[in-house]
């Protein structure tokens, strides 16, 4: 890759180096969580994993594994940071994030330590672009302490049939209330708006449901504001996953393939509606 | 009430719903041994459109035997089940309207592919019915034509542009931007589109005339038209009468009453349009043609503006901005609705809401709402409160 | 004063239409100057418009079967109109299919363009579609302010990477900064660079070439500098941002003339259009 590298640090300098043929893997999968402009990145061997978050009740994180990356080199066990993904993003589609085939943006992106900028090295076509992002300390994740063993209820579905009902949601009500049950109506999402109330029932038989797990009847409701920025990884997906706990609290898990068919994840946790019990 | 429709009528069903959308911001629902009614009124009545779909339109269709219902709804509500089309032509098997009295509810389910059923419950509020008086069979003026042609003809004319002036005579349609009182023709672009009588299917003028309606409606009915591929017939008489914008086919019935602006503000805007039209249109046909040395001007660029009219140009005759008599109230109704209506009132009231019979009580509806002469035509918006 | 053109080639009505749709992006309002060769939008550069100024030429030949004008006067053999571009964009949109398009100078209410269509139509006889569009006759004592721009005495200047690629990178740097750098060399390297408290991105464009001016362009300068000499000026990024977004002419070539921290120049040029950008930098 050509890149200038004039006053720059040396490679052996950085204490984070991941280089990707094709910008589109990362940038693609970061567009599924940028709801909020801060992002907490958190780099170990395994890969990198990147966390949103909003008013303490809404989490997605995602994840992009060592091998997806066509050089991962981590000088430190664990190297955190935080930046701005409005900016990031931009950053990393500049030149377009074109979907043509066999014109890809190439990436390098490299990290100093604490105190130094996030730079980014993009190529494409022997244009070269060179970003550097201000960094920040990362603040500590919530743990939302969602544990399989504590799952209730469980389905998996294909995307496609999720995407539909999204995008009919009805915006004016306030809630999605979420209903999982081993009897009818199995898996239904309701809205409760200005102009009435909608139901979406999914039998446990259809072809879209490729897992039906659900052991006990669960009627939850979450913030609709909260759950819309989760469209944005539903759009993205191929599968979800859907999850509750004992708590209520709801795990959405996304299955993303990006171009070179690898598997990454993105995951959104979410709080009950705190009001729901009194209805 | 209960009615089920299958496969492409569901498209059919949601076509309607979004071209009624384009009207008003009520969707008026009235089960009828004829069919299913479906009505909207614009916020200042100057506009009204009415779909029937009969009985066979429906796989299974019962209306409320015992006691008449009716409804309306906003209309955003209905057009939110039927969001997307590219769904429905995708995904709906089957969908069913029915009344749920206990709940005060009208459910609409659509079933889908896969076994997901999409179950929707809108609140709803009793209403009178919604009748406009209109006689469109009685009209000096038909021309009938296939979506597509009115599709082209409105594409000349900028989403902007609020009203189209359509005038006729024997051979040819001319259609022209309209502008508002306060334009200053000298800076606004103005556009004519003139059509054969041979492009119409039906072409039928008895009486020259020269109209002007909001356009707005009329592309909320070519949504329809389009999508069902159903000719579009234009009923209409002079300036001031209504102009009856209809499609059928043998299982539903649309039309869109328009208001046309009255004569003397008509008159105000179009009376050059006229005189110009009478001299210069003969060129028309030759239009291309080279002797073109008539249109161009001679004037010198220091004595602007231009001091030598051109040939084909009469002056417009000065209209005080008193003589405006757009709609026929008495002040002390003014004075009274000024409050309640101003919000929905739409800047210029230059349109008559003069035309509906809207709002009768329900026992007088049924032999009342027949077609009804000119005459009886002005109702005035005093009832719309009635019907709340 | 009489004009009337007409185009009866579809390949000329989409170029032409291209070419109003490119300045219709650039400005809502500009003079239109006719001559007997050719065809002109120009904008002055006002303060009103950001100090942007823009010349676009059309050798007329090229796009019209028909031309015909008879000036002010005969030692004045031109005119010059304002016109709103969008106006005429929007008629010539109407007229896409049309067998023929004329175009012509005409009084109404008040002076017009009469552009008139000739549409097919589902009978022997065409629909007619016409456009009256105002406009305003300029007198001649104002002629002056809308004189074809010498080339400004630049210190670089370069030739453009492809405009989409610079499109990308700018509209991302709109994203992210009101105001860019644009500076180039005459060793062919140019960058656009924008810098604020979040974040600082440099895109680096090398090997585009330097254009050969003649000699009587300002070439002593550019010759004498150092080679690898940056000049460079700050810009509005809107102003290029939509002198990029507008462009739809396709050019064969562009460059880009720099006047150390006064002006950037661009320029396309086509075999019968060219236009002319003028972007004032910002201290």
């Amino acid at each position: 890759m050509p890149l200038s590298t004039q006053s720059q640090p040396e490679n052996d300098e950085y204490i984070l180096i991941a280089s990707l043929d094709n910008v589109r893997n990362l940038s693609n999968i970061l567009k599924a969580i940028s709801f909020k402009d801060h992002a907490i990145f958190n780099a170990t061997q395994n890969g990198l994993k990147v966390t949103v978050e909003d008013s303490k009740c809404l989490q997605a994180n995602a994840f992009i594994q060592a091998d997806i990356f066509q050089e991962f080199t981590l000088k430190e066990d664990v190297v955190g940071f935080q930046v701005n993904l409005t900016v990031l993003l931009d950053c990393l589609t500049i030149f377009g994030g074109s979907t043509v085939p066999g014109v890809m943006t190439a990436l390098k992106m490299c990290y100093n330590g604490y105190g130094y900028p996030l730079t980014l090295f993009l190529e494409e076509g022997g244009v070269v672009t060179v970003c550097k992002i201000n960094t920040q300390e990362p603040e500590e994740p919530l743990d939302f302490d969602f544990c399989s063993t504590n799952v209730t209820n469980k389905v998996i579905l294909q995307s496609d049939s999720l995407k539909e009902a999204f995008s009919e949601l009805d915006m004016t009500s306030e809630i999605l209330q979420l209903t999982m049950s081993p009897s009818h109506p199995y898996f239904r999402l309701s809205t409760f708006g200005n102009s009435g109330n909608a139901h979406y029932d999914y039998p446990k038989d259809s072809e879209m449901m490729e897992l039906f797990q659900c052991t006990k009847t669960q009627t939850n409701r979450y913030k609709m504001s909260l759950l819309k920025p989760s469209t944005k990884a539903l759009a993205l997906s191929c599968k979800v996953s859907v999850r509750t706990d004992s708590r209520g609290f709801l795990s959405l898990q996304y299955l993303v393939r990006n171009d070179d068919g690898q598997i990454c994840f993105v995951e959104y946790y979410c709080c009950p509606d705190e009001e729901a019990d009194e209805e | 009430m209960d009615c089920v429709t299958t496969g492409g009528n569901v498209k059919v069903l949601a076509k309607a719903i979004h071209s009624l959308s384009k009207i008003g911001e009520e969707l008026y629902l009235e089960p009828v041994e004829d069919g299913l009614t479906l009505r909207a009124v614009n916020s200042s009545r100057s506009a009204f459109a009415c779909f029937l779909l009969s009985p066979l339109f429906f796989q299974r269709y019962q209306a409320p035997s015992d006691h008449a219902f009716r409804c309306k709804m906003p209309i955003k509500s209905m057009q939110a089940v039927f969001r997307s089309l590219s769904s429905l032509e995708r995904s709906v098997e089957k969908c069913r309207i029915e009344l749920n009295s206990e709940k005060n509810r009208l459910t609409v389910t659509l079933h889908c592919k896969h076994g997901l059923l999409k179950t929707h419950n809108l609140s709803f509020q009793d209403c009178e019915s919604l009748q406009a008086v209109f006689d469109k069979e009685n009209c000096a003026n038909v021309l009938r034509a296939q979506p597509r042609l009115w599709v082209d003809t409105v594409l000349h004319f900028p989403p902007s542009l609020e009203e189209v002036n359509v005038s006729v005579n024997g051979e040819r349609v001319w259609l022209r931007n309209h502008l508002e009182d306060d334009a200053d023709p000298s800076r606004a672009m103005m556009t004519e589109l003139c059509l054969s009588a041979e492009e119409f299917d039906h072409f039928a003028v008895r009486s020259e005339s020269n109209i002007t309606f909001c356009l707005k409606e009329l592309r909320g009915l070519l949504v329809f038209a389009e999508s069902s591929g159903l000719p579009v017939s234009m009923h209409f008489d002079e300036p001031g009468s209504p102009v009856v914008l209809s499609v059928s086919d043998s299982v539903l019935d649309a039309n869109f009453v328009l208001a046309t602006l009255s004569e003397d503000a008509h008159q105000r805007n179009h009376n050059n349009n006229k005189a110009d039209r009478r001299e210069a249109q003969p060129a028309a046909d030759d239009f291309m043609s080279d002797d073109m040395d008539s249109y161009l001007i001679a004037m010198e660029a220091s004595d602007l503006p231009g001091d030598l009219p051109g040939p084909s140009h009469e002056s417009v005759p000065p209209v005080p901005q008193s003589s405006t008599n757009h709609r026929a109230r008495l002040p002390s109704e003014e004075e009274e609705e000024e409050e309640e209506e101003q919000v929905n009132q739409p800047p210029n009231k230059k349109f008559c809401s003069l035309f509906f019979g809207s709002v009768l009580p329900a026992s007088s509806q049924l032999t009342n709402q027949t077609i009804q002469g000119q005459e009886v035509l002005a109702s005035d918006s005093d009832d719309e409160k009635q019907e709340e | 004063m009489k004009f009337r053109a007409k185009i009866n080639d579809v390949g000329c009505l989409n170029h032409f239409t291209r070419v109003v749709n490119t300045i219709t992006k650039l400005t809502k309002t500009c003079v239109l100057r006719l001559t007997v060769d050719n065809m002109y939008f120009v904008l002055s550069g006002k303060v009103a418009n950001g100090g942007v100024s823009m010349w676009c030429e059309l050798l007329q030949v090229n796009f019209f079967e028909e031309y015909q004008l008879e000036g002010v006067s005969a030692d004045a053999n031109e005119i010059c109109l304002e016109v709103a571009p969008e106006n005429l964009s929007r008629a010539l949109k109407t007229a896409q299919n049309a067998k023929s398009v004329k175009i012509k100078l005409t009084k109404k209410h008040g002076p017009c363009l009469t552009l008139a269509a000739e549409l097919p139509s589902l009978s022997s006889i065409n629909r007619i579609v016409t456009h009256d569009i105002p406009v305003d006759i300029i007198p001649k004592r104002l002629w002056h302010d809308f004189k074809e721009p010498t080339v400004p005495d630049f210190d670089v200047s370069i030739y453009l990477p492809p405009l989409k690629t610079m499109k990308s990178v700018v509209d991302r740097m709109k994203n992210l900064s009101n105001y860019l750098v644009v500076e180039a060399n005459m060793n062919g390297e140019m960058n656009l660079k924008i810098e604020t408290d979040l974040v600082s991105v440099t895109t680096h464009f090398k090997d585009l070439g330097n254009p050969p001016w003649g000699d009587n362009a300002s070439q002593s300068q550019s010759q004498s500098r150092d080679a690898e000499a940056m000049a460079h000026a700050r810009v509005d990024i809107r102003k290029l941002q939509q002198f990029l977004m507008g462009q739809q002419v396709n050019p064969n070539k562009s460059m880009c003339n720099i006047v150390d921290k006064r002006i950037i120049h661009l320029i396309l040029l086509q075999e019968d259009v060219s236009l002319q950008y003028f972007i004032p930098a910002v201290a």
